[in-house]
């Protein structure tokens, strides 16, 4: 559904322009990039699955990366308990222990919930866009009404031992139990 | 004094000061109060706006974080049920708004730069959103500084208050300025009367002192009218029995004038004995022979003497209704009480008049009967002044050498010596009445009808024993019983007189009363015990021992006695014994 609204979107926007969509696709990205490193302020991890002593919290991009460098910019911008936010990109799941959160895009190769489902119980905060299909993590964009929304796997965060703020949860366009 | 009067008026004055001193501190208090109330109530809302903003700064800064601004808008209208916060803005890190409102409806400022200083009447306060230790963003929360009514009623409360409170402190206070110059009426009182009773007091003791001093005064007074009336007198009589003495010493005197003078001596010398009676009579220590007499058979007896007495002018009256008239005193004494007042009615009418005597019975208080001899004049009367005075010795309203002030206080001596009583009516233009008041007696006794026979003067020569420590009179008793043939032994005193009868036999003792040492009566009392058949004639000048116990039985003579008398008491005495 979403994505024959952005589609439906994105051919209204070809009847006015052809720059159009591309516009309001970059948009959306560049928001979920800023989205992204700010998660990881309304997540508690278990202990142990935090970074140790100055060591920055680490965000994952699994998979192909649709952010660039625009990631790289907003995580440089958070602070998180006054540790920094370094991001790393991983071809696979093999390595992602390291991740506290962790952007799984799926690839060719490998697919969304294949790459999820090698995360095994891993205290990862994992998020799926809904754009890449259907496959959930923990948090999962969605575009509504023009606007970069998310739903949020309270049962997934459970399994790895995470929990959500409210705060977050309020937020949430729905929130799976 | 002035202390006293000094302290209330202070009272009075510092009691409004009082007053106006605790309404001020309690409009003070009250300032002070609703100053501090407000202080606290300020705060308290800085610090629940503060909370409010801390409140929605958490509640918003996901919202904030992810740029919600429909979620962060939704939390900012959740306030707007609370109508004193004016506006809200929640802006982010950038100090971009995100979301908020204005109650005025005016816009909510676009960044946080344009934002203007808070009013007076608001409350601005900030809150800082933030997220895991980073700054997110900031919320603004502008809120009314007070609620207007609420300060207002909070006010009027305390005003209210302050009204009630100043209201009864004045009320207390007037009372007590009240209850104080009360006190201080009171006290004023108390102590105008207390001077008032001083004063009363000190009134009072002056006057007994005064009252004492003119009893003192008539005391005087009367002692010297007593002496100079008694010395006037006497001095007359001396005049006379000087000159007659004088005369008859003279030699060659013709028999006539001989007898002459000597009947003048033993005149005044009569008409002397006659005025110590009377002073006596007075002093109540006249020895008096009482007799049972009917006062009604006496008047009748002495209506020739009284008519005599009184002139041809004045007509006598006698109205004799007492029922029963039987009275014991003494006769002589009587009639010449009753010859003293008619004198003196008589000298009341010199234009003549009527002199009414009655006689009625009447009864005291105690029971006691009584007969009342009445003797009124239709004379010229007396005001009261003269009316409380006339029993007074040598009180007297005639001219010098027409009476003696002697009469009327025999008639008061005689009336109180024997248990009665004398009353004096009289108006002055309209005549006055004196009535004599004297006890009746019950029993039957001998009534005397006259003087007692009188014992024949030719009798045996007797031994008598006088005894009398005066010596001029002893010798003059000497002489005269010795003329008359008696026999006679003198002694100078009693115990004298009984060593000598008990060494020899008398046939009578003539003896004085008073003497130092044994007395007359002791005397008698003695000879009684040891020799009673020797009869005792005693003879006194007066004796308040014979005048309080009586003589005993024994016979008494009165000093200055005559011849006659004590030849005829002796005689009695010893005829008596012999019987």
């Amino acid at each position: 559904m979403l994505w024959r609204t952005g589609l439906q979107a994105c051919l209204g926007a070809i009847a006015l322009t052809l720059c159009a969509p591309a516009i309001g696709e970059t948009t959306d990205v560049a928001v979920k990039a800023a989205f992204l490193p700010r998660f990881a302020r309304y997540v508690t991890w278990p202990a142990g699955a935090t970074p140790k002593g100055g060591d920055p919290f680490v965000l994952c991009v699994i998979g192909s990366d649709p952010f660039g460098s625009m990631l790289d910019q907003a995580a440089a911008s958070q602070v998180i308990d006054g540790r920094r936010i370094i991001v790393r990109r991983l071809d696979s799941a093999a390595g992602a222990n390291v991740c506290q959160v962790a952007f799984v895009d799926g690839s060719r190769s490998e697919p969304a919930g294949q790459l999820i489902a090698a995360l095994g119980h891993a205290p990862v905060l994992t998020v799926t866009d809904a754009a890449n299909g259907g496959q959930r993590g923990i948090i999962h964009f969605a575009v509504v009404n023009g606007r970069v929304r998310f739903f949020i796997d309270q049962q997934a965060a459970a399994q790895r031992g995470l929990t959500i703020s409210s705060r977050l949860l309020a937020l949430a366009l729905g929130v799976k139990q | 004094m002035n202390a006293r009067r000094f302290s209330p008026w202070m009272g009075w004055r510092s009691a409004p000061l009082a007053i106006f001193g605790i309404a001020l501190l309690i409009l003070i208090g009250g300032i002070g109060v609703i100053y501090q109330s407000n202080a606290i109530y300020a705060r308290a809302r800085v610090e629940q706006t503060q909370s409010f903003a801390d409140i929605l700064a958490a509640s918003a800064a996901a919202a904030v974080d992810f740029d919600d601004r429909t979620a962060a808008q939704q939390a900012a209208d959740a306030y707007r049920v609370n109508n004193q916060i004016r506006m809200i803005g929640i802006y982010d890190r950038e100090g971009r708004l995100i979301a908020g409102y204005d109650r005025s409806g005016t816009p909510v400022p676009a960044s946080i730069a344009r934002i203007s200083a808070a009013g007076e009447n608001e409350i601005r306060v900030s809150s800082p959103i933030t997220q895991a230790g980073q700054h997110i963003g900031i919320v603004y929360l502008d809120v009314d500084k007070d609620v207007r009514f609420r300060a207002i009623a909070r006010y009027l409360v305390l005003f209210g208050m302050f009204l009630l409170a100043a209201l009864v402190v004045a009320t207390l206070g007037l009372a007590q300025t009240q209850l104080r110059r009360a006190n201080r009426a009171l006290e004023d009182r108390a102590e105008a009367l207390a001077e008032s009773n001083e004063l009363l007091a000190e009134q009072m003791e002056e006057r007994a002192k005064a009252e004492e001093q003119l009893r003192q005064s008539q005391k005087m007074q009367a002692l010297g009218q007593l002496t100079g009336g008694i010395a006037h007198d006497f001095n007359n009589l001396l005049t006379v029995i000087q000159g007659s003495a004088d005369m008859l010493c003279r030699p060659d005197l013709a028999e006539a004038k001989r007898i002459r003078f000597a009947q003048a001596i033993v005149q005044a010398a009569t008409n002397a004995a006659s005025l110590t009676s009377q002073l006596l009579a007075f002093a109540r220590r006249q020895p008096l022979k009482p007799e049972q007499i009917d006062v009604n058979a006496l008047i009748r007896e002495m209506e020739d003497l009284i008519a005599r007495t009184v002139g041809e002018r004045i007509r006598v009256e006698t109205e004799l209704n007492a029922e029963s008239s039987r009275i014991e005193v003494d006769r002589a004494q009587l009639q010449s009480a009753i010859l003293n007042i008619a004198s003196n009615a008589r000298d009341a009418m010199p234009a003549g008049g009527v002199l009414t005597i009655s006689t009625s019975s009447n009864v005291r208080e105690d029971g006691t009967k009584m007969v009342e001899i009445g003797i009124a004049d239709t004379g010229m009367g007396m005001d009261p002044e003269t009316a409380d005075r006339i029993f007074e010795p040598f009180f007297t309203t005639k001219v010098m050498g027409k009476g003696t002030g002697l009469g009327l206080s025999q008639v008061y001596g005689f009336a109180s010596q024997s248990g009665g009583d004398v009353r004096v009516e009289s108006n002055p233009g309209k005549g006055s009445k004196l009535t004599l008041v004297l006890p009746c007696v019950e029993t039957e006794g001998a009534v005397a009808d006259g003087p007692r026979v009188s014992v024949a003067s030719d009798q045996p020569a007797a031994s008598i024993l006088v005894v009398e420590d005066n010596e001029e009179v002893g010798a003059f008793a000497e002489t005269l019983l010795s003329e008359l043939g008696h026999q006679v032994t003198r002694a100078s005193s009693g115990e004298e007189a009984l060593d000598l009868a008990r060494a020899r036999r008398f046939d009578v003792v003539l003896s004085d009363v008073v003497m130092p040492g044994m007395g007359g009566l002791k005397l008698a009392q003695i000879l009684d015990r040891e020799q009673p058949e020797l009869p005792v004639v005693l003879a006194t000048g007066y004796s308040q021992e014979i005048t309080e116990s009586g003589s005993g039985g024994r016979p008494v003579i009165l000093k200055p006695y005559r011849l006659a008398t004590l030849s005829e008491a002796l005689a009695s005495a010893m005829q008596g014994a012999r019987t």
